[in-house]
């Protein structure tokens, strides 16, 4: 049984550590693997961009207001996966039961971001830099846990990761962060285990240009095609029974668990999943939401088999800039609304509950009449995973301006 | 956030220090301290930031005519002679097709489905019916492959739950996935279909993924055609087995011949025929045929795509050669404030003519021409979901029928996906308003998300532009003011009692939102980020906003003052403009004055960079600030891009070396030819580092006795000493990432 394992992998984890000296090779080999405490954890950051529908993902099926408000794109009961009697998962979130059984899935709903905004740009821009309201803010909040979490040094360029062709908001900031459209084009002329005279030009010109923005970002890529050509994660296939959807978002985590698996220090990564924006004939259990939420569980659950004992470490949080209205609009689709719903999947996390206050679908309950109210700021989870996961304790730094008190922390994690 | 200032001062003091330059450059580039730019610093500023690049000879001819006159003929683009590119833009027909041509010429899924159940009839054409029919081959091939995947699945998961434990891992489906993967657009698809892989999930997609329940409402009327004796599907598998190894020989006859034999090939034949062309084949079984007879070889793959392909070339196209570059410029930056994406559904029929007779001839015009402009446009109004949008109080929505009934399923004003009012089961009818356009007028085209409305401004303003719609999208139908649509009553926008009057009301919360200070400030703020800096001064914006107001909303105005502004010209501006992908790629091929054959090979590499073109899902468009643009894999991208390009690897673009090297005998040595080059490719603004750098790994070379790689083989006339190695080391400098 993989649980077992992950335990024996602890032990043993700790018997290494525990011993004085740890061979140099063992100690170079493995930048995550065999270190100790919170030093090898990491985090998992899924951004749904397009303000997911949340009513119609962890459905509140309970509330017979839900019905009344969506009569032609509800989840009826009866195709509704029930958690608790109260709440149930969309149909196409099917893969997400087991994590749930087996206790790895939380849901947190009702939370997200406290500003009113209904601007996807503004709301997104907000969640990244970690500051709702706060449009000063110039770097984003996964770039910044870095300042307070403990570390390996040296700092693997691998540290920080964006799944994609740029770096997102959220990773931007001081400390070194790498965007990776495509693990076999990363590196300049050819795959070879030799760098080709051009990179190393490249790299002469970059490493030591005037051109701070271009510089800094050079060198921490030639860094990165380094490590990454010695650590070959191409070798890392897929385990057997993780069958990642094709497409984008699919791609994006099956690397991500190829460079997890390479040993390459990943602390924090992120990805990022479109088609959310459901004006129109969202659906209802099939249609737009079933397809993208398809493809969203199944890749999520692809990638937690495909990590195996390395889950032991890793906590992914998910989460989108708003939620929807609670009604249906005129189009069989929902528009901008205001709360959420996010998902907490990780070994450590004490799964199959849903937590937070719901705070309900009548009329008088709703927020500006018309969207599900906020009761969980999503930086009360996110730093909930900083402290307990990450053993970041300064979450003042994370978040500025936030009061994030440990004692009011929802107890998600172990 | 890394600083950004220091670093153009550094970069600057840099350039300007003669022990830092190359000596052979050190004359030519230093600008008098007192007086200003240099003219010729001048010409490669107003090049770098007007167009898409200097070309070989552009900055000689700037200096030559004078800057002041170049950037006034500039603004002015009917007064530039631009036949060049319309020789270069003649084989895309698709681009003076109307949207209605377009949808009937090239099909998507709903008019297929139209077609397969008899509500529409098969073209008769010969090449139109070739497509078509490849299409509804295409549907049935898709419905096997499901069948057959879900039946693998089943047995697989029998399998499974035979397996005994213990036994190893169940086998995994995966001859079913493996064959799926084969068959629909995966990621890397070839050709023509970049554009469209930012397609959400889900959205109107009928011909690559038609939603479930869609499967089982063709099926029928399918198969009855051919009553099958036995397995249809394994029927027309076996055919299309025997039809592969026909296609073959199709490549053996001459090109006329070819297109003709396709079309008298079986649908099956045709579809295999299509199959077999995807990874890069196509382009050789089309070659020498003319321009239709191309097109519907494509469109029998995917139709649409041939659309979206053909515009996207056009884009680069123009970027690279058009001669009224600041047009393109502006058109570019037009088409990103009031962006559209080309995903959604209709809008890959929509977007030529949006591109083509929106933004274009209003790029340099009156701001309020193109915001009404786009408000009426189809592409405009079915991306933001204003076409159904419906006033809760309209005549539509409280079920009061104007015109008389017709049954559902022939009523051809509504397309198959949106049954009538009349026909929809009560309690579900489309009967409410949308937002979504009414909230990004007002946040991304006009006032800005500050500009200072409220949430219910926005409902107002989305009541306002209630029956603002489109006669059937899919079918390239144009706009139509439909009253039944209409929210009646008088509405409240920004403090304002608009009266109720119909379309007009549209009209006029346009022309409030095209003269409001705020909306002058947010164009103003994105002109001055696109052609000085990330962040402009907030003078000079103001500046700009004031001649906005003051010209009402006069585009080329606005831009003449700003190229006028001692801002444009400041020595911290020149070079400190970190390009787009799509800049980066123009400019890099412009500079090598290459010849570019296919240019979709350049479209997909802006697939790689980030910046797929019109692949910009949210309606913010693209950003134009550096940090977007700088980051690991984008760096990667650029570097291996500018090495291939140099080395003349990237497919449809012919790179002459001499063309970069210049025209004069090329020089012996390789340190003279990196001189030269550095003066071709960079006007000279190289730094020590990038030279030095550059300079190291020739002579390294050549003590090594290394060629450039394929600079013997080529068995061409003596060639410059590895100009192709030099040019590539040069565009993908750090200087060259900057305009």
């Amino acid at each position: 049984m993989p649980i077992t394992r992950r335990v024996f992998l602890r032990d043993s984890a700790l018997a290494v550590v525990g011993t004085a000296a740890i061979p140099s090779f063992l100690a170079r080999a493995a930048y995550g693997a065999a270190e100790a405490g919170s030093r090898n954890k990491r985090l998992v950051v899924i951004f749904q961009r397009g303000a997911a529908d949340g009513l119609n993902i962890v459905v509140p099926h309970g509330e017979a207001q839900y019905y009344a408000m969506r009569p032609s794109i509800n989840i009826p009961r009866k195709a509704v996966i029930d958690l608790d009697g109260f709440f149930g998962l969309h149909p196409s979130l099917a893969p997400f039961q087991p994590l749930w059984q087996q206790r790895h899935l939380a849901i947190v709903h009702a939370a997200g971001s406290p500003d009113p905004t209904r601007s996807h740009f503004d709301a997104q821009d907000f969640m990244e830099s970690g500051t709702p309201g706060r449009k000063a803010t110039d770097d984003g909040w996964l770039n910044r846990t870095l300042h307070s979490i403990p570390q390996s040094s040296p700092k693997s360029p691998f540290r920080a990761i964006a799944l994609g062709p740029s770096l997102p908001r959220i990773l931007s900031g001081s400390e070194p962060a790498v965007a990776m459209n495509n693990i076999n084009d990363f590196s300049v002329g050819g795959r070879g285990s030799k760098p080709s005279p051009a990179a190393s030009t490249f790299q002469a010109m970059y490493d030591h240009s005037a051109d701070t923005v271009l510089h800094t970002t050079g060198e921490e890529t030639f860094e990165a095609v380094k490590m990454l050509k010695a650590a070959d994660p191409g070798k890392y296939k897929p385990a057997s029974r993780a069958n990642y959807p094709r497409g984008r978002f699919g791609d994006s985590l099956r690397q991500l668990a190829q460079l997890i698996k390479a040993t390459l220090g990943v602390r924090v990564a992120f990805a990022d999943i479109g088609g959310w924006d459901h004006h129109v004939n969202e659906g209802s259990t099939e249609g737009q939401i079933a397809n993208v939420l398809s493809d969203f569980s199944q890749s999520l659950a692809a990638f937690w088999t495909d990590l195996g004992d390395l889950a032991e470490d890793t906590v992914i949080v998910t989460m989108s800039e708003f939620g929807r209205t609670a009604r249906e609009n005129g189009n069989r689709g929902t528009d901008h609304g205001h709360a959420n719903v996010m998902f907490v999947l990780g070994d450590p996390v004490k799964g199959g509950k849903v937590y937070g206050r719901w705070p309900g679908l009548e009329r008088s309950q709703l927020y500006e009449g018309r969207d599900l109210a906020l009761t969980t700021d999503f930086r009360q989870v996110i730093g909930e995973a900083m402290a307990r996961h990450m053993g970041n304790g300064n979450l003042n730094a994370v978040f500025p301006g936030y009061e994030n008190q440990t004692g009011k922390f929802l107890k998600i994690l172990g | 956030m890394r600083p950004f200032a220091p670093t153009l001062v550094l970069l600057l003091l840099c350039l300007s220090l003669p022990s830092a330059v190359p000596t052979v450059l050190a004359k030519k580039k230093q600008p008098s301290a007192t007086s200003g730019p240099s003219e010729h610093r001048r010409a490669v500023h107003a090049l770098n930031r007007l167009t898409f690049g200097p070309r070989p000879g552009d900055v000689q001819q700037v200096e030559a005519m004078g800057v002041d006159k170049w950037i006034d003929l500039q603004l002015r683009p009917e007064r530039i002679k631009d036949s060049g590119l319309g020789s270069r833009l003649a084989p895309f027909r698709t681009l003076h097709m109307s949207p209605k041509e377009l949808a009937e010429d090239f099909p998507d899924g709903q008019i297929i489905r139209q077609v397969m159940d008899g509500k529409k009839s098969m073209p008769s054409d010969p090449a139109k019916r070739a497509v078509y029919q490849a299409q509804i081959a295409r549907f049935h091939e898709k419905k096997d492959r499901r069948t057959e995947a879900a039946n693998d699945a089943r047995s697989a998961a029998i399998r499974a739950v035979n397996a005994t434990s213990g036994n190893g891992a169940p086998v995994p489906p995966d001859g079913s996935m493996a064959a799926e993967q084969g068959a629909e657009g995966s990621p890397n698809r070839p050709a023509g279909n970049n554009a469209m892989n930012a397609t959400p999930a889900g959205e109107n997609e009928a011909p690559s993924s038609p939603g479930p329940g869609t499967d089982s409402s063709m099926a029928p009327s399918a198969d009855t055609k051919t009553p099958p004796a036995d397995d249809p599907e394994a029927r027309r598998r076996e055919e299309r087995l025997y039809a592969d190894l026909e296609i073959q020989q199709l490549f053996n006859l001459p090109p006329a011949e070819r297109f003709k034999k396709v079309l008298s090939i079986s649908a099956d034949q045709q579809i295999a025929l299509a199959n077999s062309l995807r990874g890069g084949k196509a382009q050789e079984f089309v070659a020498g045929m003319d321009p239709k007879q191309k097109e519907t070889i494509l469109a029998m793959s995917n139709p649409q795509a041939v659309v979206v392909g053909e515009l996207a070339e056009a884009k680069l196209l123009r970027a690279i050669y058009s001669e009224r570059q600041l047009e393109e410029v502006m058109t570019d930056f037009w088409f990103n404030h009031f962006n559209v994406f080309v995903g959604k559904g209709a809008d890959r029929l929509l977007l030529t003519s949006y591109e083509q007779d929106v933004i274009r001839p209003r790029a340099l015009g009156k701001f309020e021409d193109l915001l009404v402009a786009t408000a009426k446009s189809p592409a405009m109004l079915f991306y933001l979901d204003n076409w159904l949008s419906v006033g809760p109080n309209s005549a539509q929505a409280l079920g009061v029928p104007a015109r008389p009934l017709r049954r559902y399923g022939r009523d051809s004003r509504y397309p198959r996906r949106f049954p009538p009012p009349h026909a929809r089961p009560k309690g579900k009818q489309n009967s409410g308003l949308n937002e979504n356009y009414g909230r990004e007028l007002l946040e991304l085209h006009t006032l800005s998300v500050n500009g200072g409305y409220s949430q219910r401004d926005v409902t107002e303003v989305a009541k306002v532009f209630t029956g603002w719609t489109i006669d059937k999208p899919n079918e390239g139908g144009g706009f139509r003011y439909d009253p039944l649509m209409h929210e009646p009553g008088p509405k409240f926008v920004l403090g304002h009692r608009i009266k109720p009057k119909g379309e007009d009301e549209g009209r006029e919360v346009l022309h409030r939102l095209a003269t409001s200070p705020e909306t002058a400030h947010l164009i103003s703020l994105k002109l001055a980020q696109r052609f000085v800096s990330d962040d402009p001064s907030p003078a000079l914006v103001d500046r700009m906003a004031k001649t906005f107001l003051k010209k009402k909303g006069d585009i080329r105005e606005v831009l003449a003052a700003l190229f006028q502004s001692p801002e444009f010209w400041a020595a911290d501006t020149y070079r400190a403009k970190v390009k787009t992908p799509l800049e980066f790629v123009a400019s890099a091929v412009r500079a090598t004055g290459a010849d570019v054959g296919d240019a979709l090979p350049l479209v997909r590499q802006l697939n790689n960079m980030g910046m797929p073109l019109y692949g910009a899902q949210p309606p913010t468009g693209y950003s134009m600030k550096a940090e977007t643009w700088v980051n690991s894999s984008a760096l990667l991208n650029r570097m291996n891009f500018a090495v291939s390009l140099a080395a003349g690897k990237v497919r449809g673009v012919k790179v002459d070396a001499a063309e970069i090297a210049g025209s004069n005998p090329p020089p012996v040595d390789s340190l003279s030819m990196l001189s030269i080059m550095e003066n071709r490719l960079l006007a000279g603004d190289v730094t020590q580092q990038t030279h030095d750098s550059i300079a190291a790994q020739i002579e390294g070379m050549s003590n090594h006795g290394q060629q450039s790689a394929d600079s013997g083989k080529r068995g061409e006339a003596p060639r410059a000493p590895d100009v192709d190695i030099i040019a590539g080391l040069l565009l993908g400098s750090p200087e060259f990432q900057r305009r």
